[in-house]
């Protein structure tokens, strides 16, 4: 295979597909990650397999991050942001890292820093063992950060690996072609009337993926006991004229359903209402899925109007049955909520840097395509072009190394 | 469509006048948010969702004479918090307007036809409403705290001209109280009017617009003849 390097914008599971598969092809690849994990949104997303295999595709992040943190060819900057590029024979990229407070290599991770640091939040540890490094700190929340008030981190640290003073790092990278890989933005559901932030134990469909992969259980978060009902609320922030989110996002259906039938295997106790207007088919199996769906969830056929909170944290869910013909005010003690999958804000600043075209949704136009980009050896990957579920971003992504791995022959004559 | 049957369903299902409206009918998704947060959902079955259908599939005969349109009281919730932004009460009042007036249920048309005559639904006379209204001024110029209360009646150049539920000058004068001493504590320069003094509109109320325009027409008339810039219509 021909020479050549390859800059990933985007350590999520496209941008990590795209670095493993240019990476088996021979090519140097350099990732970088505004963040400071690997893995994206995905990389939370929790097993769903019940007594089979449901294909949720979440296996494949962590398998695809354990690949890519062990491959000598791709290497990984996280905390770090595209400054400029400019383009001649080569791109030149300009990149600036933010300073490595905690030092990855020094880190054994323990935890003693998380035991004694004052700011719930300061600290944040990935979500994968694989992660490299494991802890970071938040800049925002860190009270180091905001006053130079506190270094008790740095001063317990055993290993000596926390250095709150340390410089941001200017760096520059050559490369023949560029993938963006940028991911989506999840909805914020605080303008639904479900009182998502102000009521604990409305979560969305992110937090409970989170919340299985690490507890294996649902619990309430208000105080951590065991829901006896939970309602979805499919299509929150997505199929919605009144946002200019006119599409569907794809992958809600899929995972809720998923979602639900995970917690009956496991908590077969929990009574499960799942709010839809229509379920969107997925998978191969999707009728026998589906089929066995009716006998462990209560489908109902209507989105809810609004949710109050009880004085004892539950959840007060208006919907109207269309079956009894009345509205029902029925209590639960959870709801989560599947948000929309939206673009990007980082998408802006790719068009500034590459003259990457949106379309009319805001979403880049489709991946390893080139005639849409002015300056040959630009493509995207992943959700950066719309909705698309684990399997479908990995897709996307060989796509995009097909197109690079095609642009680099012809380069090479 | 060879069959007879499906052609005779499919000549049912004729957008007829709905066609041309303009409210976003044919867009909706059928989620049923808006039956969902509708306050009078489930009153005699009532069901927005299905009203829309009705409308989108061009149920014509069906919807108007349906009770459904009517039991809405057009506060606009569902239109607020539907996602595909459809026009529902606008829907409900049109749908209302292809009722022939005599037909139009209970006391409204009534109402619609004494307002448009007297100015008011109860056709309660100028001196009768100043009487009630100075009346109530006087009782409220009792409580402590109240004792310069009195009430401005069409004065010329105040800041808000307020109109009046025909309730607070009947049943409910008792909650003319509230907002009056509301605007005394603020300071405020307001004023209400002594003719065509009613914030209700039961025009817009029935899909009636010529009605309607009459009725709006005369409070705008009101805000020039008294030379008043801001208005608060109180139903």
């Amino acid at each position: 295979m021909a020479d050549g390097k390859v800059l990933i914008i985007g350590g999520g599971v496209a941008g990590l597909s795209a670095a493993l598969g240019l990476a088996r092809l021979g090519l140097e690849v350099q990732i970088v990650e505004k963040k400071s994990f690997l893995g994206g949104h995905a990389i939370r997303f929790s097993c769903k397999a019940t007594d089979r295999c449901v294909k949720c595709g979440a296996c494949r992040v962590e398998e695809t991050l354990k690949n890519v943190t062990n491959n000598p060819k791709i290497k990984v900057w996280t905390e770090t942001r595209v400054i400029n590029v400019s383009k001649a024979n080569t791109f030149t990229i300009h990149l600036s890292k933010r300073p490595e407070y905690i030092n990855p290599r020094k880190c054994t991770r323990c935890g003693a820093c998380f035991d004694q640091c004052p700011e719930s939040g300061a600290l944040i540890q990935g979500h994968s063992n694989y992660n490299f490094p494991f802890i970071a700190i938040y800049e925002e929340k860190c009270r180091f950060m905001r006053d130079r008030s506190c270094c008790i981190c740095q001063e317990i640290c055993p290993e000596a690996a926390i250095q709150l003073d340390g410089n941001s790092q200017q760096k520059v990278y050559l490369a023949d072609a560029i993938i963006i890989a940028t991911g989506f933005q999840p909805f914020n559901p605080e303008s639904k009337p479900y009182g998502y932030n102000s009521f604990p134990n409305v979560i969305t469909n992110l937090q409970l993926e989170e919340m299985l992969k690490r507890e294996s259980i649902v619990l309430r978060p208000s105080d951590n006991t065991i829901p006896k009902k939970i309602a979805f609320i499919q299509c929150v922030g997505s199929r919605d004229a009144k946002l200019n989110h006119l599409w569907c996002s794809k992958v809600c259906c899929a995972s809720a359903l998923r979602l639900a039938r995970l917690i009956k295997s496991r908590q077969p106790e929990i009574e499960i209402s799942f709010f839809y207007i229509d379920v969107q088919t997925f998978g191969r199996d999707f009728q026998a899925f589906y089929a066995a769906v009716q006998n462990e969830v209560r489908m109902i056929r209507n989105i809810p109007g609004d949710i109050y909170q009880t004085e004892d944290k539950r959840l007060q869910v208006n919907f109207y049955d269309a079956a009894l013909a009345v509205t029902q005010e029925e209590i639960f003690d959870m709801v989560a909520l599947s948000i929309g999958i939206t673009p990007s804000s980082e998408l802006n600043k790719m068009v500034e840097l590459f003259e990457l075209r949106l379309d009319e949704t805001g979403f880049a136009f489709g991946s390893g395509e080139t005639q849409w980009f002015s300056v040959p050896g630009v493509y995207t990957a992943g959700t950066a072009s719309g909705p698309m579920s684990i399997a479908d971003t990995i897709a996307s992504a060989s796509q995009a190394v097909t197109a690079v791995a095609k642009l680099l022959r012809q380069k090479a004559g | 469509m060879s069959n007879t049957s499906e052609k005779f369903l499919i000549n049912l299902l004729d957008h007829g006048c709905f066609k041309s409206w303009t409210f976003s009918q044919d867009v909706c998704l059928t989620c049923g948010i808006c039956s969902s947060c509708c306050p009078a959902s489930g009153i005699d079955g009532f069901d927005p969702r299905k009203l829309v259908r009705m409308v989108a599939l061009g149920l014509q005969d069906e919807v108007v004479e349906a009770r459904w349109p009517w039991i809405c009281t057009i506060c606009a919730k569902c239109e607020n918090v539907c996602p595909m932004d459809i026009d529902i009460s606008n829907i409900v009042r049109r749908v209302r307007s292809l009722r022939d007036r005599d037909r139009v249920p209970g006391v409204l048309q009534k109402g619609v036809e004494m307002a448009l005559k007297t100015g008011n639904i109860l056709g309660l006379p100028k001196e009768d409403f100043i009487f009630i209204v100075e009346d109530v001024a006087a009782e409220l110029a009792e409580e402590p705290g109240f004792e310069e209360f009195k009430v401005p009646i069409d004065k010329k150049g105040a800041n808000i001209l307020c109109t009046i539920h025909n309730k607070l000058v009947n049943t409910h004068t008792e909650d003319l109280k509230h907002w009056w001493k509301i605007f005394y504590a603020a300071g405020e320069d307001w004023t209400i009017s002594s003719d065509y003094w009613e914030g209700c509109n039961w025009g817009y109320f029935t899909g009636d617009d010529m009605a309607s325009k009459t009725m709006v027409g005369r409070i705008a008339e009101n805000l020039k003849k008294l030379e008043i810039k801001n208005f608060l219509w109180c139903e």
